[in-house]
């Protein structure tokens, strides 16, 4: 069955149409070749496909596009402005938080989210908050501390 | 960041490609192509290990609405391989492993595809299976392979396919009966690891699509596209010429993108669509089962010392259980032999590697590729040793290291080495106690469980390889529109090689890092079947670019010198300008371009291409001997008694690069190669019931997340430099995890006493060994 919804997407307002059993992953990824968010597992266990719905981080796999309805969704590709990058990425990149980086759009969207909530974590609250994006590089080290620098650099 | 000025070796660099990766714009495979008149390929996987099997309903299905083709055993009867072509493309009438491909599928659409496979009936006949080690070399056991010597390639192995055998390498030196004899303590010991899945974060797959000409180009994210284009097109019976692949960044690979699993499955089935796209994308449970596994071990040690600690003779054999086929571990095996006696100068060794088959899942090379598990058995066996001897550990360890000077084969003498000083700095940066055993934190009550602290360490060396295919192509264009335009051989993966690159060629070329970029690798450049891959990456792409690089730059300076009529011992580039000594004449290169740009007709091309090979070797083991490389690891942990629960507090890493040429890369890469070490060290295990695997997912399969993380971290950069590498540095990609899994070992032990000898070592195998050892203690 076809829906047709609306959401904000990186700031922009869409309307599409999508499948009943679509998830928003394959929405995301397929229709509006937003690339950044990947396919990992399909089963909500390697958060590559984290993205931000209504400043939450969810595995985009697991939601339906029809939920997605109505609702504001932020991916990697929206967090760079006019201005540049964002302090996120710069700091990934001077810190070595990017290794083979399939995993790194995912980073990205649960480090937002935690300096959404607290604006200088602990390492133990950042090693928390990314238990649910596995990196095989093994790189959490270098994340972590590019997530530290970040959160320094924006105050 | 990134400075205007060119970039000096050694200095900290940022991964240029990082930036991408980070803003969604790199291309991944799965981002290939996403074009609407796209195709979409699945496979049908074998659910036995050994069977004889129908497949029936397969022309409905080839009918079937929305399904563009189908291949099957049937219509595509051919075998891949490197070396040995011990593999079917799809199976014929046999399986050989659950997981092998039956058929494969394009459709319309992901959904099509999925209904229509799902409509072909497999009818099996289970065959006898071999099942594991023990089991294929008994006495009677089934032959995997029964045809083995009608295979292409066979009879370039060591093999004893009666006993499933495929391939067995030794190594003697000295006389062992000898060394044992002049031995006042010998120790023997059997360890085993388990099977290990490669588990990138990005599941295999790509795009494939024919071309008029009958060609077929696969945009395929793959570690070695040279390698893979010879194995595909070989199984295709194609001029390597008419396939050709097109990289990208690789979302990681650890070895499991070498060798070729499903790639040559969607180059076939492409050529069968007319020219339409076809995508292959496998899902996570399909990584699991249908692709590789990491080759597990049995190993057995015989080790002699004399009473002041001197190592008189090692007996060593290390089995692998391959599965069904041997081609992907053959190299694997080589490494094995090769650091067989572990870092340690022992004068009697009778060393000996075999590549077992069984009906499981092929293996295919892991980071580490078998010496981390080679150290898995000789760190602990040295450890228990010195307990015995009542030595210090370290002590005799150092006393026993293979040192700079030794003769360890006729043909290689020990270069200048980092073990030493790997071993010191390790135990260093834990605060290593001379007595750490017995050393707990403060549990109230005395007769309840405690939490345990312990200490250990392990040396570990890894030889680098370079046969007569690990040599390397670099091609540098440098115009107006591009600038200084690289194109190399290898594939990023991860390890940085583009950085590595443009750094590189900006300190060479004496031009700013900005003027460079690096294409991703496209076969269609190069005519060699081999390529800079895994663990001679930075070996052969910097010797590649370091020819191509001052061709280049003589290439630069001979047009000038015609230009100013001044011989071209006069001029250099210094800051991308072409200068003269004698003239103190300068011509900005950018100046250069622009003129040649407008004045066509005589505009020269700046445009090189360079080939580095190898030197020629004998076909012996020790022929392809380039070097070993050193590390070091140091654990502290904490084991609860009560669980057999492990926490690793510090763990400390020294890797000897021979030369960091960019060292907060280095540190990077060792960290991440402490973080996997753990993972393969405490978590992972491919559990396989009756053949069939049962890790699927990464609940079936956990790997190391934050919260496995070791509370401290030391990675520790050693550099002696390695004569004749590129500015004297060395690959790391591998020798970073040798030493992890038995320096937590040697740990636990320290903690609560317990050996544990299989690896994974997970909280079971403790408890266990704990209950074991209260009951003989009672």
């Amino acid at each position: 069955m076809k829906h047709e919804i609306q959401f904000i997407i990186n700031g922009h307002a869409r309307s599409l149409t999508v499948e009943s059993q679509q998830t928003l992953l394959e929405v995301l990824r397929e229709d509006l070749g937003l690339t950044s968010v990947k396919h990992g597992c399909s089963t909500g266990e390697c958060g590559a496909c984290s993205v931000l719905l209504d400043g939450e981080v969810v595995n985009s796999c697991m939601v339906l596009a029809v939920e997605a309805a109505n609702t504001e969704i932020l991916t990697a590709e929206g967090l760079a402005t006019d201005e540049g990058l964002h302090p996120l990425q710069k700091s990934f990149t001077d810190h070595h938080g990017v290794q083979c980086g399939y995993c790194a759009s995912g980073m990205l969207i649960s480090a937002k989210a935690l300096l959404n909530r607290t604006s200088r974590p602990h390492e133990e609250e950042i090693r928390e908050a990314l238990v649910g994006n596995l990196c095989r590089c093994g790189a959490y080290a270098d994340i972590i501390k590019s997530i530290q620098v970040a959160s320094r650099a924006r105050r | 960041m990134i400075s205007r000025k060119p970039h000096v070796i050694g200095k900290p660099f940022p991964l240029i490609e990082a930036q991408k990766k980070l803003t969604g714009v790199t291309c991944y495979a799965g981002d290939e192509k996403i074009v609407p008149d796209m195709l979409h390929a699945r496979i049908l996987f074998s659910e036995r290990p050994s069977a004889r099997f129908w497949l029936s309903n397969v022309d409905a299905v080839r009918n079937h609405k929305g399904v563009a083709a189908l291949l099957t055993g049937q219509d595509l009867a051919t075998r891949m391989g490197q070396t040995i072509l011990d593999r079917e493309m799809l199976a014929v009438e046999q399986v050989y492993f659950a997981g092998q491909p039956l058929a494969i599928i394009a459709a319309e659409t992901p959904e099509i595809a999925e209904e229509a496979l799902a409509l072909i009936q497999v009818t099996y006949e289970d065959l006898p299976a071999v099942l594991d080690i023990e089991q294929a070399i008994a006495p009677g056991s089934p032959q995997v392979h029964p045809d083995f010597y009608d295979y292409p390639g066979a009879d370039a192995l060591h093999a004893d396919p009666a006993h499933n055998i495929a391939h067995s390498l030794t190594f003697s030196r000295g006389d062992v009966e000898q060394g044992f004899a002049a031995a006042d303590v010998i120790l023997e010991r059997s360890y085993t690891a388990a099977h290990l899945q490669h588990a990138p974060m990005e599941t295999h797959g790509g795009v494939a699509q024919r071309q008029p000409d009958g060609s077929v180009t696969m945009w395929m994210h793959v570690q070695a596209p040279f390698l893979q284009r010879k194995i595909i097109a070989k199984a295709l019976h194609m001029d390597p010429a008419k396939v050709r692949i097109i990289t990208g960044c690789v979302g990681g690979s650890f070895g499991g993108k070498v060798f070729v699993s499903v790639e040559g499955l969607l180059a076939a089935i492409a050529l069968q669509t007319k020219g339409r796209p076809v995508r292959l994308l496998l899902t996570r449970e399909e990584e699991f089962k249908g692709v590789f596994t990491a080759p597990a071990m049995r190993a057995h040690v015989k080790m002699g010392a004399t009473k002041d600690g001197r190592l008189t003779a090692i007996q060593a054999s290390y089995d692998w259980d391959v599965g069904a086929s041997v081609d992907a571990a053959l190299f694997h095996l080589q490494s094995v032999a090769l650091a067989g006696t572990g870092p340690y100068a022992i004068p009697n060794a009778d060393i000996r590697t075999s590549a077992i088959y069984t009906n499981l899942l092929p293996a295919a090379p892991l980071r580490g590729l078998g010496v981390s598990q080679v150290h898995w058995a000789i760190e602990q066996h040295i450890d228990e040793l010195a307990e015995i001897l009542n030595l210090n550990p370290i002590t005799l360890r150092q006393w026993n290291l293979v040192k700079g000077g030794d003769m360890l084969f006729p043909s290689f003498i020990m270069h200048a080495n980092g073990l030493q000083s790997c071993g010191l700095q390790v135990i260093d940066a834990i605060h290593w106690h001379p007595d750490a055993s017995s050393h707990h934190d403060d549990t109230p009550e005395p007769d309840t469980p405690k939490k345990r602290i312990g200490q250990g360490m392990a040396n570990g060396w890894s030889p680098i390889i370079l046969s007569e295919e690990c040599g390397s192509s670099i091609s540098i264009h440098f115009d107006k529109e591009n600038l200084c335009n690289i194109i190399v051989d290898g594939v990023d993966i991860g390890q940085g090689l583009y950085a590595f690159v443009t750094q590189l060629a900006s300190f060479e070329l004496n031009i700013p890092v900005e003027w460079i970029t690096v294409e991703p690798t496209d076969t269609a450049n190069f005519a060699p079947d081999w390529e800079a891959t895994y663990h001679n990456l930075l070996w052969s792409t910097g010797h590649a670019l370091l020819k191509a690089t001052a061709k280049m730059k003589r290439q630069i300076l001979a047009y000038v010198s015609e230009v100013w009529e001044e011989p071209i011992s006069n001029l250099d580039i210094v800051d991308g300008e072409v200068i003269s000594y004698a003239s103190r004449r300068r011509y900005p290169l950018l100046e250069l371009l622009e003129q040649n740009a407008e004045n066509e007709n005589n505009a020269p091309v700046f445009s090189v291409t360079s080939v580095y090979r190898p030197p020629n070797t004998d076909g012996s083991i020790e022929s392809l001997l380039q070097s070993f490389a050193s590390t070091a690891y140091a654990a502290e942990v904490q084991v609860d008694e009560k669980t057999g629960g492990v926490t690793i507090l510090q763990l400390a890493a020294a890797a000897d690069v021979g030369h960091a040429l960019n060292p907060e890369s280095v540190r990077a890469q060792i960290k991440g190669g402490m973080i996997q070490s753990v993972s393969f060290t405490l978590l992972e295990e491919m559990i396989f019931e009756n053949g069939i695997p049962q890790s699927h997912n990464f609940r079936d399969y956990p790997i190391a997340t934050t919260a496995d993380m070791p509370q401290q971290l030391h990675p520790i950069v050693v550099e002696v430099p390695q004569q004749s590498g590129p500015y004297g540095a060395r690959d790391l990609s591998h020798h970073v995890q040798v030493g992890a899994a038995p320096a937590i070992a040697n740990a636990i032990y320290r903690a609560v006493g317990v050996r544990i000898r299989d690896l994974p070592i997970t909280a079971q195998r403790i408890y266990d060994a704990l209950q074991a050892k209260r009951a003989e203690e009672a």
